[in-house]
């Protein structure tokens, strides 16, 4: 007899114990073992071909189930039996079954207690925080706002991360000391005298400042130019170098 | 000195504003009485909705007092709203709980050996429910945490405190009571 008895519906191997030795019409003090260790272990070899793990959790009581039964079919001390401490194999196993039953019973009383006070209605506390008027009342946001705000940010987050990955980010390049050196010259033959801010062309970015600020350094060492600066951090006046001019020139 | 009156008339208002369960001795302290005093009023409030059959009972959770619905209009609260019922407790849940509600504090290994199963998933899951907390270590062997029912246990189930828990012999007959198609073979008495 193969009990077809969906999986999920035994809690635990007392559970399947105590189903079966009812079904059985057995009493617990009373229970014959061979039948019920056949069932349980029949019950067991189904379940293990569909998980593993859960019938692992079985197993312990079928051992048990096991010994129990074996210790019964071994001859008994006529001696022994006839002492009064003579101890049924069986007790241990019937006593964590009465435990365990009077638990399941007390699952049961909780679930109709359950039932009952599902039936009561109850009011949430006042949202008094308008009363109260903490000075963070920005912080009190409830939680679901909250997880709205920072799931925002996540997600956020995570589009940017996909743009970047899949996008990058191309600069205009940049003008060379090469070139600008080339450029500074071509401005100090038309004009020989003149301030660092014309070499500037208008473009004032940083870049562009120390660009043309080390190209002239590289003029002065080439003694292309002369240079003046009168105070500290003040205008630096620029003079070109007449025969450099000239060299520029045929160059 | 505020008149008894002047007091039950503004517990009955606190518990309005309250909503969950308004412990007596913040009650008590608010008018500087008794504490048994202060148990008194919410009792005879209590007895006075109950006389008069209101719609608006009372009930004591863990010396506390709440305002709640009469359990007999639940059908006419779901005819105007459908309240979204509350997901059930699996029976795995109900079963651990029982044990921790008669055996606390009690320790997952105790729960384990009751059952004859592994109950980590199932204890993680009355946590966070809040049904359940730890209470405190075990002096035995590794300090195994022990756990205990909350006071939302107490306010989910119906129960003034742990002590109105039937004692656990009775628990057999109740239960059959209740299951009138109990066909259990077994009988519990020893």
């Amino acid at each position: 007899m193969v009990y077809k008895v969906k999986l999920d519906v035994f809690e635990g191997p007392f559970d399947l114990l105590v189903y079966l030795i009812e079904n059985a019409e057995m009493s617990i003090y009373d229970i014959q073992l061979s039948e019920i260790t056949k069932q349980y272990m029949e019950y067991i070899e189904d379940m293990q071909r569909r998980d593993i793990v859960l019938a692992g959790e079985f197993m312990i009581l079928a051992a048990t189930l096991i010994e129990i039964k074996s210790k019964m079919l071994l001859p008994r001390n006529k001696f022994e039996e006839d002492e009064e401490g003579f101890e049924d194999p069986r007790s241990e196993l019937v006593e964590k079954l009465l435990e365990y039953k009077q638990y399941k019973n007390v699952a049961a009383y909780l679930q109709e207690q359950e039932e009952i006070n599902n039936r009561i209605y109850v009011k949430p506390k006042e949202d008094l925080s308008i009363y109260t008027k903490e000075p963070d009342v920005f912080l009190n946001l409830d939680l679901i706002q909250f997880i709205k705000a920072f799931d925002m940010f996540l997600r956020r987050r995570k589009k940017i991360e996909e743009v970047k990955n899949n996008y990058t980010r191309i600069k205009r390049q940049e003008m060379s000391m090469e070139t600008k050196i080339e450029q500074m010259k071509r401005i100090l033959t038309s004009r020989r005298k003149l301030r660092f801010r014309d070499l500037l062309g208008g473009v004032k970015s940083r870049y562009n400042v120390i660009l043309t600020f080390v190209s002239l350094l590289e003029l002065i060492k080439l003694k292309s130019v002369k240079v003046e600066q009168k105070t500290n951090f003040g205008e630096i006046s620029i003079i070109a170098n007449e025969i450099d001019t000239q060299q520029a020139e045929g160059a | 000195m505020s008149s008894k009156k002047t007091i039950k008339s503004a517990f009955e208002s606190m518990m309005f504003v309250w909503g969950e369960p308004l412990d007596v001795k913040v009650a008590a302290d608010i008018f500087n009485i008794d504490w048994k005093d202060a148990y008194e009023y919410f009792k005879e409030l209590q007895e006075e909705y109950e006389s008069e059959g209101r719609g608006i009972r009372i009930r004591e959770i863990d010396k506390s007092f709440q305002f709640c619905t009469y359990i007999e209009n639940d059908e006419f609260i779901q005819r105007l709203c459908t309240p979204i019922k509350e997901k059930r407790l699996t029976q795995s849940a109900m079963e651990v709980l029982a044990i921790i509600a008669y055996r606390q504090p009690v320790t997952k290994g105790e729960i384990e050996s009751i059952r004859g199963i592994k109950c980590d998933r199932v204890i993680e899951g009355l946590i966070k429910k809040n049904l359940i907390e730890e209470v405190g270590r075990s002096t035995g062997i590794g300090r195994p945490i022990l756990y205990g029912t909350t006071k939302l246990f107490l306010e989910k189930f119906g129960l003034k405190n742990i002590k109105e828990l039937p004692d656990i012999e009775d628990i057999g007959n109740i239960v059959e009571d209740i299951e009138e198609t109990d066909t259990g073979q077994i009988s519990l008495e020893i």
